[in-house]
């Protein structure tokens, strides 16, 4: 994966005159992109268009150097991350084209040259892009079907903006950074902000599936693909023929994503998708594949024993960093900075030292097992949906809501009577058609972070209803969806696209210059998982029952057997008390508090008096507001200060004009 | 200061709402959730030293300030007639 950025400017301007004047604000953005790609940052300034570009070379080191020209056209491209069906692609082209390297870069852009932006159609991968083409004076942007790699944009008086992240259009002096009121608090709520909107003011994010087309000072956007989940399920399928056909996509998934110049390692967490995923890259590695793991010093967080069990028993060359929660406070301002969005959870920490530890073993490239819990309905909120509709069919039963009690083993909730769990979890019971059903109990337990924001915050964000923001975005068809269908809709348009994949993924791995793959949600298998009949995803409260079946024949039975563990990361502890880091102090003070102006410094006070106190478990939704607390300090602290782009990484950049 | 003063200043500043009344379902209007009721639970056996049984954690007996202070009452002249 790479960094890319670009602007637009008026034309006609001479060579020289595009340099003087836009020379640096290239220099500075590809500079700010530096830790995206490490390799090599370039810059092209052609008549009315930039095209900057940071490179993290994986596939032709010499060949596919970008930005990338056609010559005969003039049309140039910008591209971060990877087309997986390149050799493919290049085959069906055969001699339309004259490929010069052997980079999928000049694959996309031979693909764009024949067919024009409908090509996005044909691409099997994670990308963002940016194609100019000068016959029709358009800026064309474009983004993978789920969301894994971001693209940024801005619309100013001088100009339209883009990049990877948002820092490089504050580095290009596109924005003066700000926090955006309505973004900050979509994410309060709902862990992400809603898309096109971000947590900065008058920055936008292209969202995953869509294209956008920049032409005559106005920016058109539009999908080009979207999860269809109404599909009517392949009711013909039955159990062995489903694992069959899952089996081949998966591992054909796999086997695509270890297409790379460089050796590709994989994360393993130790659950089931992740030593899933490693037993098949071992096989097609033919015994070399490297893992990689996190485990925790605290022994209620810490996966150790099983990660140990999977790389024994698969025999990969397996490394793993220890994380104390003490690190995790040390870590966050470097997470903060990179995630550029307010954090519920620290979770994203450890992510962050596991890349850095990959990058430090000399890997570059990484598979991941994140979006099997979306695709195959793994998450306990698909449960949850289930015990919840299936009590508001009888909303007086006594023994349905009792279900409830049996999905949150490892909560201490268990501890409670099932009669308060039914007064949470009942909300909407009485409307089990509306489209956000599935997560109003977890949205109004979010609500609560909205408690501490201060009173002059909460009054710009007055008119923001984060759920009816959201709801709004929902295609209209989806109310004729199943309610774990809607559910999935949800999830994957919010936590994994704005959360899981962004924040704790593509941030935090090319904050350290890695590259992850995720071959559960190459799109054909999420194309495949939503075809497959419900029993078959999950059965009765069975989850990812045929992904489990399937995966029998690469894990040892220990995972198989195991709860479900979910990853989370310690929080209060890092960040309270003597061994606090030194800026946790500063950013929680009240005068920094009442800086920044988001928070209400007297909640924070008695928020933090409250977390200091080690005698209760910190319940998760204390935990929530102080991440976000502490998040969105550390954000104001260092993104809204003036940008600083280290001179000699500006200078380093190199600059041509065509 | 009264009990009901005494609960209240504790959800107050324990769970950072400013305002609510005495009849608002807790878990209803989010102003508690779910672990929260623990906290609240472990308050009023200190508080008010009274002991809580499971079967007793019921929305009845907990789900608003009003409830929770009938509760509380019921409780302690158990409590002392025994």
């Amino acid at each position: 994966m790479c960094g890319i950025a670009g602007f637009t400017f008026s034309v006609g301007l001479s060579t020289e005159e595009r340099r003087a004047l836009f020379g640096d604000r290239a220099r500075r953005m590809a500079a700010s992109l530096r830790h995206r790609g490490p390799d090599a940052q370039r810059g092209l300034l052609l008549d009315g268009v930039a095209l900057v570009h940071a490179r993290l070379s994986i596939l032709d080191p010499v060949g596919g150097s970008q930005p990338m020209r056609d010559r005969s056209t003039g049309v140039a491209i910008v591209f971060n991350g990877e087309i997986f069906n390149y050799l493919e692609l290049r085959e069906q082209l055969g001699s339309r084209y004259a490929f010069r390297t052997r980079s999928d870069t000049e694959v996309l852009l031979a693909c764009y040259l024949h067919r024009g932006i409908d090509c996005v159609i044909d691409l099997l991968g994670q990308f963002a892009f940016a194609i100019y083409d000068p016959r029709i004076r358009t800026l064309w942007l474009a983004r993978d079907r789920v969301g894994i790699v971001p693209l940024h944009f801005t619309e100013t008086a001088e100009g339209f903006a883009f990049a990877s992240e948002a820092k490089a259009l504050f580095a290009g002096g596109w924005r003066a950074p700000a926090l955006d009121a309505r973004g900050v608090k979509q994410t309060l709520q709902l862990w992400s902000p809603v898309l096109p909107r971000t947590t900065f003011e008058g920055i936008s994010q292209l969202p995953p599936a869509s294209v956008g087309r920049w032409w005559k000072g106005r920016l058109e956007t539009w999908r080009y693909w979207d999860l269809d989940l109404g599909v009517e399920p392949r009711a013909e399928l039955d159990a062995a023929r489903a694992q069959e056909e899952l089996g081949a996509l998966l591992e054909d998934a796999v086997r695509l994503r270890l297409r790379a110049d460089v050796p590709v390692a994989a994360f393993l967490s130790g659950g089931l998708d992740s030593s899933l995923l490693c037993g098949i890259a071992q096989s097609q590695l033919g015994g070399t594949l490297r893992t990689f793991s996190v485990a925790f010093a605290d022994p209620s967080f810490d996966e150790r024993a099983f990660q140990d069990e999977v790389a024994t028993r698969l025999a990969t060359r397996h490394r793993s960093v220890v994380v104390s929660s003490r690190e995790i406070g040390e870590l966050l301002p470097a997470v903060a900075r990179h995630a550029e969005q307010v954090l519920l959870r620290s979770a994203p920490a450890p992510l962050w030292l596991l890349s850095r530890l990959v990058r430090a073993c000399g890997t570059k490239v990484v598979l991941t097992g994140e979006g099997s819990d979306e695709i195959f309905l793994g998450y306990d909120l698909y449960r949850e949906t289930r015990v919840r509709q299936f009590w508001a069919r009888r909303p007086d039963s006594r023994s349905r809501p009792a279900l409830l009690r049996r999905l949150y083993p490892y909560l201490p909730m268990r501890e409670q009577g099932h009669e308060l769990l039914q007064q949470f979890f009942g909300i909407g019971l009485d409307d089990p058609g509306h489209p956000g059903f599935s997560h109003l109990p977890r949205w109004a337990a979010s609500s609560r972070n909205l408690r501490f924001l201060s009173r002059g915050f909460a009054e710009r964000a007055a008119k923001e209803d984060p759920v009816t923001s959201l709801l709004a975005t929902l295609p209209a068809r989806m109310r004729g969806w199943k309610p774990l269908a809607r559910a999935q809709y949800l999830e994957m348009q919010t936590l994994l696209a704005g959360y899981l994949l962004s924040a704790q993924g593509d941030r935090m791995l090319m904050g350290n210059s890695v590259e992850g793959r995720f071959p559960l949600l190459d799109h054909r298998l999420i194309e495949f998982a939503a075809a497959l009949p419900e029993r078959l995803k999950l059965r009765g409260l069975a989850e990812k029952w045929l992904l489990r079946r399937y995966a029998a024949r690469w894990v040892p039975p220990v995972i198989l057997e195991r709860d479900k563990y979910p990853y989370r990361a310690p929080i209060a502890a890092a960040l309270t008390g003597p061994q606090a880091p030194g800026w946790a102090r500063e950013v929680f003070s009240r005068e920094s508090v009442r800086k920044v102006g988001v928070f209400d410094e007297e909640k924070v006070e008695k928020l933090v008096a409250k977390l200091s106190v080690r005698s209760a478990a910190a319940s998760e939704a204390d935990g929530q507001a102080f991440t976000a607390v502490a998040t969105t300090q550390l954000l104001a602290d260092q993104l809204l200060a003036p940008g600083r782009v280290p001179q000699r990484d500006v200078d380093m950049v190199e600059l041509e004009t065509a | 200061m009264s009990s009901r003063a005494r609960i209240r200043g504790f959800i107050v500043e324990s769970f950072f709402v400013d305002d609510f009344s005495d009849t608002e379902s807790f878990l209803g209007n989010s102003i508690i959730d779910s672990l929260g009721m623990l906290e609240l639970v472990a308050f009023l056996e200190k508080e008010f030293g009274i002991t809580i049984a499971d079967t007793e954690l019921i929305p009845d007996n907990l789900d608003s300030l009003a409830r929770v202070c009938a509760f509380v009452e019921r409780k302690r002249l158990i409590g002392n007639a025994a």
